[in-house]
């Protein structure tokens, strides 16, 4: 409470924006006749507005990785054309402290019938190099991007991919203090997505300030310390990334189950009622839940066969005899891939007080590579729930090589008899 | 005066840009740049010939195809500079929404492109000079250094209206219509066509009152007739181009923030 807001890299105080709509704009609106009807002035004031952000506050400290999350629509990206003086509050006001650096898409500005070389100078003065910086950093942009070979031809001639590898080598080194990320790592595959966030982590111990805007909300889980959340213009939730982001997930996910409830009942079906999101007594809580590596570090991807852990920080505000921990591991689709509790598996409750950590060893994740999503759970022995959460954490499973269905065994090929391989 | 200030400030990436125009329109090298001259050299034969053949010409204006020349080739630049100044920000939303650019830069860059295809036409311009004066159709002195000069004025000019120009596009659908059908009859009474001498005195001050007339009488003055330019003309020129890009400053500057808005 004691800092002031001059320490802060970003502060946003009381922000609203109107995005106004202007006379007759969408019909036909014409300088001609604003000046026949002698209303020039009239036809520039708007005479409607759309809200896209309400009195949003929050403020970040440098240094911090701070993601946003929300549906389409939100605001999110109007929050980032704020921070990045790209239009104005209509009330409040927004402060950047440092050189600002905004990554709202890969590579725009890049013109097609120039070089690869030309558009690193021009792309470099767009995000506010001077001609000297862009000369001294050209090599390392290059050697990121991996375009050595390709810097003279023009950039139609470069792939999708390759152009997004240069679009964000050259906003990587423009070093900026605060950078502003829109989204961007959507594209490119995934090999490239992994050097971006390595880039970002990079970036954070460097003591730069970055906010992320995304979708992918395994990533934001991941990547940020903190994350906002933002709906219809919002600011719903400010806290912890993977709190931030489960609340969102409990959002979507009641509001997924409240159209299937409707549309449930409307069809008579029962089976897609009780789903439980985040239902329970409340008797105890699940705070977080996170899957760590076989390192012991917070991962969003795990590889087919090496070690994982999923962890739960729990809370039962007074003392409980009766519980169970459940884990599930689902696919996106919701079929369930694994699922096991501390009863199922003979563990007797005595106390559970306070806080704890319940963790879930697993040396060796045999499933095939994909997205699968976790659910946990506390509750009575009865099956009464304190806290049942579905879908709180999502994570990916990679390997090599594809393979069908959910589980990829260790495995051996054998064959006797009149087959040949080609060698 | 802030949007100068910023366009001033941004002058790095505006000539990137500007040379980024110019490369993409001249990639085929010297055959581009060729292609860049047949324009205003295909405009400049049909209308000597119309005014050769069709209409009697004036005999004050000796070689009338060579006064012709440099006049056209200005007003080349400044048509074809307002034209794509009321479209530059439609071009450039995406930068303009995506980009933290600041939107001074278009106008400048659509103004300093078709200021550059101009000097790039003048070495024709000048050989045409060349010529004409070795053939002893005109007698060139160096008053045609004062050439530049008024296309100096003549830019600041030009680039106060496109900043007006540009904003205003961004909310009203008409205004390169407009601007197109403003040009055309702007054209006709400039001094382009004709020497400004040969105006009725009773008209005169009417077309000293189009703020193109003096630039293009003093650009017959230093291109074609070799004559000192008045320094009433100099004072009206300068007095043009402050007042043009003060007030298409303070155009700009009243629609700046919703540019990117509405682009």
């Amino acid at each position: 409470m004691s800092e002031t807001s001059a320490s802060r890299a970003v502060v946003v105080d009381h922000v609203t924006k109107l995005y106004r709509r202007y006379g007759r704009k969408h019909t036909v609106g014409t300088l001609k006749s604003a000046l026949l009807a002698g209303r020039a002035r009239h036809s520039l004031s708007p005479d409607s507005a759309v809200p896209a952000l309400v009195d949003v506050s929050f403020q970040v400290d440098p240094g911090e990785t701070l993601g946003i999350v929300g549906p389409n629509g939100s605001g999110k990206s109007t929050l980032l054309k704020l921070l990045a003086g790209i239009v104005r509050p209509t009330q409040g006001s927004v402060t950047v402290e440092g050189r600002l650096g905004a990554l709202l898409e890969l590579g725009a500005g890049f013109h097609p019938e120039i070089s690869g070389r030309e558009n690193i100078e021009i792309n470099g003065l767009l995000l506010g190099l001077t001609r000297r910086q862009i000369a001294q950093r050209f090599d390392e942009i290059v050697r990121f991007a991996e375009l050595e070979e390709f810097l003279d031809a023009p950039l139609k001639t470069y792939s999708s991919g390759m152009a997004v590898r240069l679009g964000f080598s050259i906003a990587a080194h423009s070093d900026p203090d605060v950078l502003l990320v829109d989204e961007v790592l959507a594209v490119g595959d995934e090999r490239f997505a992994h050097r971006c966030l390595e880039k970002f982590a990079e970036f954070e111990r460097a003591g730069k300030t970055l906010l992320l805007v995304s979708h992918d909300l395994a990533l934001v889980a991941e990547h940020c310390r903190r994350a906002l959340w933002l709906d219809g213009g919002r600011l719903l939730a400010d806290g912890p990334a993977a709190e931030t982001v489960a609340r969102y997930r409990e959002r979507v996910a009641q509001e997924e189950g409240k159209g299937r409830l409707e549309e449930g009942e409307r069809r008579g079906d029962a089976e897609t009622r009780g789903r439980g999101e985040g239902i329970g007594s409340g008797a105890a809580t699940i705070e977080q839940v996170r899957l760590l590596d076989g390192a012991g570090k917070p991962a969003g991807r795990v590889r087919s066969g090496e070690a994982a852990r999923l962890e739960m920080e729990v809370d039962a505000p007074s003392p409980l005899s009766d519980f169970v921990f459940g884990f599930a591991l689902t696919t996106v689709a919701g079929s369930v891939v694994f699922g096991t509790n501390t009863d199922l598996e003979g563990f007797q409750p005595a106390q559970f007080a306070g806080r704890a950590v319940v963790g879930l060893e697993i040396p060796s994740l045999t499933l095939a590579p994909g997205v699968y999503c976790v659910d946990t759970a506390i509750h009575a022995r009865d099956g009464a729930p304190y806290d049942y959460r579905r879908d709180v954490l999502r994570f990916e499973v990679t390997a090599d090589r594809g393979t069908a269905g959910v589980w990829s065994p260790p495995r051996r090929w054998s064959f006797g008899g009149a087959i040949r391989w080609k060698t | 005066m802030l949007p100068l200030l910023r366009a001033w400030r941004q002058r790095a990436l505006i000539l990137a840009l500007t040379r980024r125009e110019l490369q993409a329109r001249y990639r085929n090298g010297v055959l581009g740049y060729f292609w860049s001259l047949v324009n205003p050299l295909l405009l400049l034969l049909v209308y000597a010939t119309v005014f050769r053949l069709v209409f009697k010409p004036r005999a004050d204006v000796h070689p009338y195809s060579l006064f012709l020349f440099s006049g056209v080739l200005t007003w080349g630049f400044v048509s074809s500079a307002l034209l794509d100044a009321a479209e530059t920000f439609r071009a450039n939303g995406p930068l303009l929404r995506k980009t933290t650019v600041a939107p001074e830069v278009f106008p400048a860059v659509a103004v300093g492109a078709r200021l550059s295809h101009l000097l790039l036409a003048l070495p024709v311009l000048a050989a045409a000079i060349l010529v004409a004066g070795i053939l002893g159709a005109v007698r060139p002195s160096l008053e045609a250094l004062a050439f530049p000069a008024v296309v100096f004025l003549l830019t600041l000019a030009v680039f106060g209206i496109a900043l007006a120009v540009s904003s205003l596009a961004v909310h009203f659908g008409d205004v390169r219509d407009l601007v197109a059908n403003l040009l055309t009859l702007a054209f006709f009474l400039t001094p382009i066509l004709y020497p400004i001498d040969s105006v009725p005195d009773r008209f005169r001050p009417w077309l000293r009152a189009n703020p193109f007339a003096t630039f293009f009488a003093a650009i017959h003055d230093s291109a074609f007739f070799f004559r000192p330019i008045p320094a009433a003309d100099w004072l009206w020129m300068t007095g043009t181009a402050l007042v043009c890009l003060g007030v298409g400053a303070a155009i700009f500057e009243r629609l700046r923030d919703s540019i990117a808005e509405e682009a």
